[in-house]
């Protein structure tokens, strides 16, 4: 039994929501078992993403600014976020405490750690209306990248077509991120090239025109590192192949540079560039023309993720690598501000506009025949041969009885692979996998009754199961019919709320109600 | 003495210790911590022990309030707290370093009988007479899931390596292998004629689940379930092991089988033991711990000294050391550790 193959790994449904203040932007650790929300009063929260709690607040009492984007370091130690106030502060994610912070000139709307270090100090910062640069954060220097190849004094200045800003300011946002060693940043400007930059010499080392010359709106890479996804202005998606090696990439850069070395500046950077990056697919919905926010890959970069930009809308459209769109979610009527997909599982998590966040993910159904241990699935009717000794009364088969099995066979109890969705990295480093616990201590006039306990654990399912007719009876536990909002009133920070979806409470009646139980008074 | 049947030239056997005795009742569990600084013991006399390795003789801490006999015990990870599951039908989170009740876990309605962390120690999973496995939040102590685990009581409740995957035993003679974030039936082990389960622990690598029933036979299983199995569960964590599907799923034949103690009664504990070799321990209620080969399957060892049924048995993480707990005639927590060089 397989799942319907015209079903994809990709998520389906609004599973839940979380709710805590007002949320503004959203990243997964690298394992995605915690998932850091910036919110518009300064602070950062980090949810268990397992069990759907807090389980860390960061506020830094200089920032009372919306939070503009959150950025985990590599292994999880550390998290960069970036305010309205121009700051950027880095966080030590376990001791909770601020490692550093700098004030920018401008509000940076994205900040991205350096992912070449597990305690990384240097971050790439994308401010409003300036170029991208690359701040120390301990030292506060910061060193502006160039935006076009007149920035560094060679070529003509071609004018720039500023089709997106109000005329205010001289620049659009310009975006930027770095490869997946950290050693080039890979910068989308307003004239529609990608310009392919040296993160120490901050040279440009190659340029890629996008079709379309439109203002390039984001930037940003798979995690393997072997695609490239764009969002320009011209409402198109597109994704490149990063022809270079991952290690070696400057390396490449530098080869290609010298073998173009006869042509002007601006060719062999172009050719150059023909070397780095091969157009591999354009996204687009040709018909409605949405502009596109904050498109992403999925964690294995099978899919390609998008939200409608439209205002009131919350769709997320979803295409597969080939090009195909698979999916188009539809949530509810807020604007979406932020988009991203976990890391390891076909879940989507999407912001919108009110700061809830939104989980997407499968619409699962429970697979009944897990439950029987000999059952099997038949992709289609079978005529039944039974076995020639099948009604005997001693079947031959069972005289037999042979397994098959080698019980002498050595068997391997201690090695486990290693996750090959993480093997792509070196493991030098110590990851943080989870944060530990901290269990809220009881309040005390909680000790002295189950009922207000009780009321608290139940889940939808609970409210048909025959254990709560059971406890009704016995007379001990008398509150089992709890609904998530009489669960909320409960007393306790419960900022977790499924979405009252009538398929999902039906399913999970019947899913309590599967093994028949028997009353044990 | 303890006795050694066809000791291997290598095999270094295993000495009584310590004899930790204070508990009033039968004891029902013994724990040692992940980072090995405590051993923890738990009774039906309504009270949890922990004791710090480095002097075992005296109680380091007592945990009181449990209403009725506890069952089962374990630590977090970071040995930081205590959970207990208690015949009052609740599981409590103690703080171990000053012996405090932290929380108090309440839903089953009936017994508790097991419970485990998983191995981030975010959540807990805890198995009950009332035939559900519940799944909690140790922060904040909810309720996150309620299994409709078996259709009798549930006597073992253990996660994977990656916290990915629990396993549930029972009475009703099933083992069933649940995805621990979305609480779904992945996989239902059977025997042919299924006795009873008293036991169900994953292997370190979580490749193979140690079985016990109770027939008198602790059994090896294989874990994989073919991928096509349970082609509707997505979830990435589980593709590596949808990459193994070359391995056939053996339905609940056993790989390899463990006999010569007694177990016909009592819910009795068996662990991995991959210090020094690899072995699979085992209480019995002939009143000793038997230790097999894990690959040949031959006893190498039976330790004597208890004077009634041994309930529960655990391995320390890094030393060659085993605890054991026994039943109420003896009441004795006793530590075994192999000869020094």
């Amino acid at each position: 039994m397989h799942a319907d193959p015209l079903q994809g790994d990709f998520p389906e449904v609004i599973e839940e929501y979380l709710e805590h203040g007002v949320m503004k932007c959203v990243a997964f650790n690298r394992r995605g078992n915690l998932l850091a929300a910036g919110c518009s009063d300064g602070s950062c929260i980090i949810w268990d993403f397992e069990t759907r709690v807090i389980v860390k607040e960061f506020k830094d009492k200089e920032c009372a600014a919306a939070i503009t984007s959150v950025c985990w370091s590599k292994y999880g130690h550390r998290i960069l976020v970036s305010a309205a106030d121009k700051t950027l502060i880095l966080w030590d994610v376990v001791k909770g405490e601020r490692i550093a912070r700098t004030v920018l000139k401008q509000t940076s709307l994205q900040a991205r750690l350096h992912p070449g270090s597990s305690t990384p100090s240097t971050c790439l910062a994308c401010p409003l209306s300036s170029a991208p640069m690359i701040v120390d954060l301990l030292t506060e220097t910061t060193i502006l990248l160039p935006v076009s190849l007149s920035d560094t004094g060679n070529g003509a200045t071609p004018p720039l077509r500023n089709k997106f800003s109000d005329g205010s300011a001289p620049f659009t946002p310009t975006a930027a991120c770095f490869n997946k060693y950290g050693n080039l940043v890979y910068v989308g400007n307003s004239k529609g090239e990608i310009l392919i930059i040296d993160s120490i010499s901050i040279a440009i080392r190659a340029i890629v025109s996008v079709p379309g010359s439109a203002v390039i709106k984001n930037i940003v890479f798979n995690r393997s590192g072997q695609y490239l996804l764009t969002n320009s202005n011209d409402r198109i998606i597109r994704i490149y192949e990063n022809l270079l090696p991952l290690k070696g990439g400057l390396a490449a850069l530098d080869k290609a540079n010298h073998e173009f070395a006869e042509q002007d500046q601006v060719e062999k950077l172009k050719s150059t560039g023909s070397r780095s990056l091969a157009l591999f697919r354009e996204f687009q919905d040709s018909i409605t023309r949405v502009h596109w926010k904050a498109p992403c890959f999925s964690g294995d970069g099978e899919w390609v993720v998008g939200g409608s930009a439209s205002k009131g809308e919350h769709k997320i459209y979803i295409w597969d690598r080939a090009g195909h769109l698979v999916k188009i979610l539809e949530g509810p009527k807020e604007a979406l501000v932020d988009l991203t997909w976990h890391p390891v599982k076909p879940v989507v998590v999407s912001v919108s506009l009110t700061g809830l966040v939104y989980i997407w993910a499968k619409d699962y159904t429970e697979n009944w025949s897990a439950f029987a241990p000999d059952f099997k699935e038949l992709e289609e009717n079978e005529e039944y041969v039974e076995r020639e000794d099948e009604f005997d009364l001693v079947p031959e088969t069972e005289k037999v009885k042979d397994s098959g099995i080698n019980e002498d066979e050595d068997i391997d109890i201690l090695n486990a692979e290693g996750d090959s969705a993480f093997s792509d990295s070196d493991m030098s480093q110590e990851e943080i996998r989870f944060l530990p616990p901290d269990p809220c201590p009881d309040v005390p006039e909680m000790e002295d009754g189950l009922v207000v306990n009780t009321s608290k654990d139940g889940e939808i399912s609970e409210s048909e199961s025959p254990f709560s007719e059971e406890a009704g009876q016995n007379g001990h536990l008398t509150n089992h019919e709890s609904s998530p909002l009489e669960e909320d009133t409960g007393g306790m920070r419960l900022k977790r709320k499924r979405m009252p979806s009538e398929k999902f409470m039906d399913f999970e009646t019947e899913d309590i109600k599967m093994p028949p139980s028997k009353s044990k008074p | 003495m303890a006795s050694t049947t066809e000791a291997t030239d290598s095999y270094k056997p295993y000495r009584l210790k310590h004899t930790l005795s204070g508990h009033k009742r039968a004891i029902s569990s013994v724990k040692f911590s992940d980072d090995g600084r405590f051993l923890a013991s738990c009774s039906a006399d309504k009270t949890a022990r922990t004791y710090a390795l480095s002097s075992p003789e005296t109680p380091h801490n007592e945990f009181h309030g449990h209403e009725a006999g506890i069952s089962d015990l374990a630590f977090s990870s970071d040995g930081r707290f205590l959970a207990t599951a208690s015949d009052d039908r609740t599981v409590r989170l103690w703080d171990v370093a000053t012996g405090s009740l932290v929380k108090t876990l309440s839903g089953h309605t009936n017994y508790v009988f097991c419970l485990t962390f998983n191995p981030q120690s975010n959540m807990l999973a805890s198995g009950s007479f009332d035939e559900t496995v519940r799944i909690w939040d140790v922060k904040s102590g909810k309720c996150l899931k309620v299994l409709p685990a078996h259709s009798d009581p549930v006597t073992s409740v253990n996660f994977n390596l990656d916290g990915s995957m629990i396993v549930s035993s029972s009475y009703d003679g099933l083992c069933r292998i649940w995805d621990a974030s979305t609480g779904h039936c992945m996989k239902t082990l059977i025997d042919d004629d299924h006795p009873p389960v008293s036991f169900a622990k994953f292997s370190p690598n979580g490749k193979f689940i140690l079985v016990g029933t109770l027939d008198n036979t602790l059994i090896d299983n294989p874990s994989f379930p073919q991928f096509s199995h349970y082609g509707l569960i997505s979830d990435a964590c589980l593709s590596c092991f949808g990459r193994k599907a070359a391995l056939e799923f053996f339905y609940g034949k056993f790989l390899k089988t463990y006999t010569g103690h007694v177990n016909s009664k009592f819910c009795v504990s068996s662990t991995f033991s991959i210090t020094n070799g690899k072995y699979i321990v085992s209480g019995s209620e002939d009143n000793m711990v038997y230790l097999w080969e894990l690959q040949s399957r031959k006893i190498v060892q039976k330790l004597e000294g208890h004077t009634d049924a041994v309930i529960s048995v655990s391995c320390h993480p890094t030393e060659n050391t085993i605890a054991s707990g026994s039943l109420g005639n003896d009441k004795t927590v006793k530590i075994w550790s192999q000869e020094e060089d």
